[in-house]
C-alpha cells in the first residue's frame, strides 16, 4: 500500500516537472505565433516620443517625486521600445524629428505613504499616485488619454511608487500603440 | 633753548613707545590673520569636496541604488565608485537643487525576511525601530542638447545641505519659483514622521 502511494507521488512529481518544463516553450511558441499576426508592427516605431516634465496640478507633490516620475518614464519607454526615439523635455533634437508625439503627465491624486507604517501595519501606509497621461501631436490633437495608477503597498521605499507608475504608463502606451499607432505614421499624420 | 629738549623728551616718553609698539603688534597680527585666511580659502578652492551618497535615479549611465561618492572639483560634479568616475556633469548645467528627507528601512532583504519569519508579529516591532532618516538631494540639470535631466541621491542626514552649499559656491543656480514643492516635501516628511 505504502509502495503504491510512493509511486503515485513520484509520478505526480514527474508530471509536474514535465508541465513546468513544457510551459515556457509553449508560451514562446504562442508569442512567436502572435507576432506576425499583429501586422507589420513597424508603424508605431515610426513615431518618436518627447517626454514632458510632470505637471503636479494643484497638488503638493515633492519635486523629487515629479523628477523621479519623469526619469522613470524616460527609462521605461526606452526599455519597452514602442517608439523609434525617446526625447527629453527641452531637447532641441525634437525640432528635427518628423513624427513626434508628446507625452503629457498630470498628477490627479497623490496619497503620501510611510514605509514605517507599511512595515508595521501591512494594511496602511501605502503611497499612491494617480496621473492622467496624454499622447499629443505637435498640432495639439490628443490621440491617447489614460488614467494610470502607481503605488507601493508592502515593500520598498515611497519613491518606488514612481517607478511602478512609470512602468504602468509605459505598459498602457505600449498596449494602445498596437491599436492607435499601428496605422502607418503618414496616414495618421494626414488624418490629424 | 630748553624747548627742543622738552619736545624730544615728550616724544621719547616710554608710555608713547609702548603704545606705538602695541599698534605695530596689532598691525602685524592683522596682516598675519589675513594671510592665513587667504591661504585657507585657496586651499579650500583647490581641495575637492567629496561625500558618500547613494544614487537613486536619473544620473546618466549610473545604476539605481548604486553606492559611491559624490565629488565636486572645479566645474564638475562627479559620481565615483572606488575612485573611478562613473558619471559627471558640469555644475553650470545644474538648474535647480532640492533637498528632502526620507525614512528607509535598514538591513535590506535579510532583515525583511527575518521580520517576516519572526513569530507572534515580532517582526513588526523590529521594523518600528529599524528605520533610519536620510537626506535626499534632487538635481535638475540640462544636457548639451538642452534636454532636462533629474538626478536623485540619498545622503546621510544633514549632508545634502553641505552638497547644496558647495554646488552653489561653484556656480550652480537655484530657482525659487518652485517653492510649492517645498510644501510637498514638508507634507511628505510630516506623513513619514507619524
Amino acid at each position: 500500500m505504502r509502495t503504491g502511494k510512493c509511486g503515485l507521488s513520484i509520478s505526480f512529481v514527474i508530471v509536474l516537472v514535465a508541465v513546468v518544463l513544457a510551459l515556457p516553450s509553449m508560451m514562446l511558441g504562442q508569442t512567436a505565433a502572435a507576432k506576425p499576426s499583429g501586422g507589420d508592427g513597424t508603424s508605431a516605431t515610426h513615431w518618436s516620443i518627447q517626454v514632458d516634465q510632470v505637471d503636479p496640478g494643484n497638488l503638493e507633490l515633492a519635486y523629487s517625486f515629479q523628477l523621479a516620475i519623469y526619469e522613470n518614464l524616460v527609462e521605461e519607454l526606452k526599455k519597452t521600445k514602442p517608439f523609434q526615439e525617446v526625447i527629453r523635455d527641452g531637447d532641441l533634437k525634437a525640432n528635427e524629428v518628423p513624427y513626434l508625439l508628446m507625452l503629457k503627465t498630470t498628477v490627479e491624486k497623490y496619497t503620501p505613504g510611510s514605509e514605517t507604517r507599511r512595515a508595521v501595519t501591512t494594511a496602511s501606509g501605502a503611497t499612491k499616485l494617480t496621473v492622467r497621461t496624454q499622447l499629443v501631436t505637435r498640432e495639439g490633437k490628443v490621440i491617447l488619454e489614460r488614467t494610470v495608477n502607481g503605488e507601493v503597498r508592502f515593500f520598498g521605499s515611497n519613491m518606488r511608487a514612481t517607478h511602478n507608475l512609470a512602468k504602468n504608463i509605459a505598459r498602457a502606451i505600449k498596449q494602445s500603440s498596437r491599436n492607435e499607432l499601428e496605422r502607418p505614421a503618414s496616414a495618421l499624420a494626414g488624418q490629424l | 633753548m630748553d624747548r627742543p629738549v622738552g619736545l624730544r623728551n615728550q616724544w621719547d616718553h616710554p608710555c608713547r613707545i609702548h603704545r606705538r609698539a602695541r599698534w605695530l603688534l596689532v598691525a602685524v597680527i592683522c596682516c598675519g590673520l589675513t594671510e592665513a585666511a587667504q591661504y585657507s580659502t585657496q586651499q579650500k578652492a583647490s581641495k575637492p569636496f567629496s561625500i558618500r551618497a547613494t544614487h537613486l535615479v536619473g544620473f546618466e549611465n549610473t545604476k539605481t541604488n548604486y553606492r559611491g561618492t559624490l565629488s565636486i572639483q572645479d566645474d564638475s560634479l562627479e559620481f565615483q565608485q572606488t575612485g573611478k568616475s562613473v558619471a559627471h556633469i558640469k555644475i553650470s548645467s545644474v538648474r535647480d537643487i532640492f533637498l528632502g528627507q526620507e525614512s528607509r528601512q535598514v538591513g535590506g532583504l535579510p532583515l525583511t525576511l527575518g521580520e517576516a519569519a519572526a513569530p507572534h508579529g515580532g517582526g513588526r516591532v523590529v521594523s518600528l525601530f529599524a528605520h533610519k532618516k536620510y537626506d535626499t538631494l534632487t538635481l535638475e540639470y540640462v544636457d548639451d542638447h538642452g534636454g532636462i535631466h533629474g538626478a536623485i541621491f540619498q545622503l546621510a542626514k544633514g549632508h545634502a545641505e553641505l552638497v547644496k552649499n558647495e554646488l552653489v559656491a561653484h556656480g550652480a543656480t537655484i530657482n525659487f519659483h518652485k517653492d510649492r514643492s517645498q510644501n510637498g516635501r514638508a507634507a511628505e516628511a510630516r506623513h513619514e514622521n507619524r
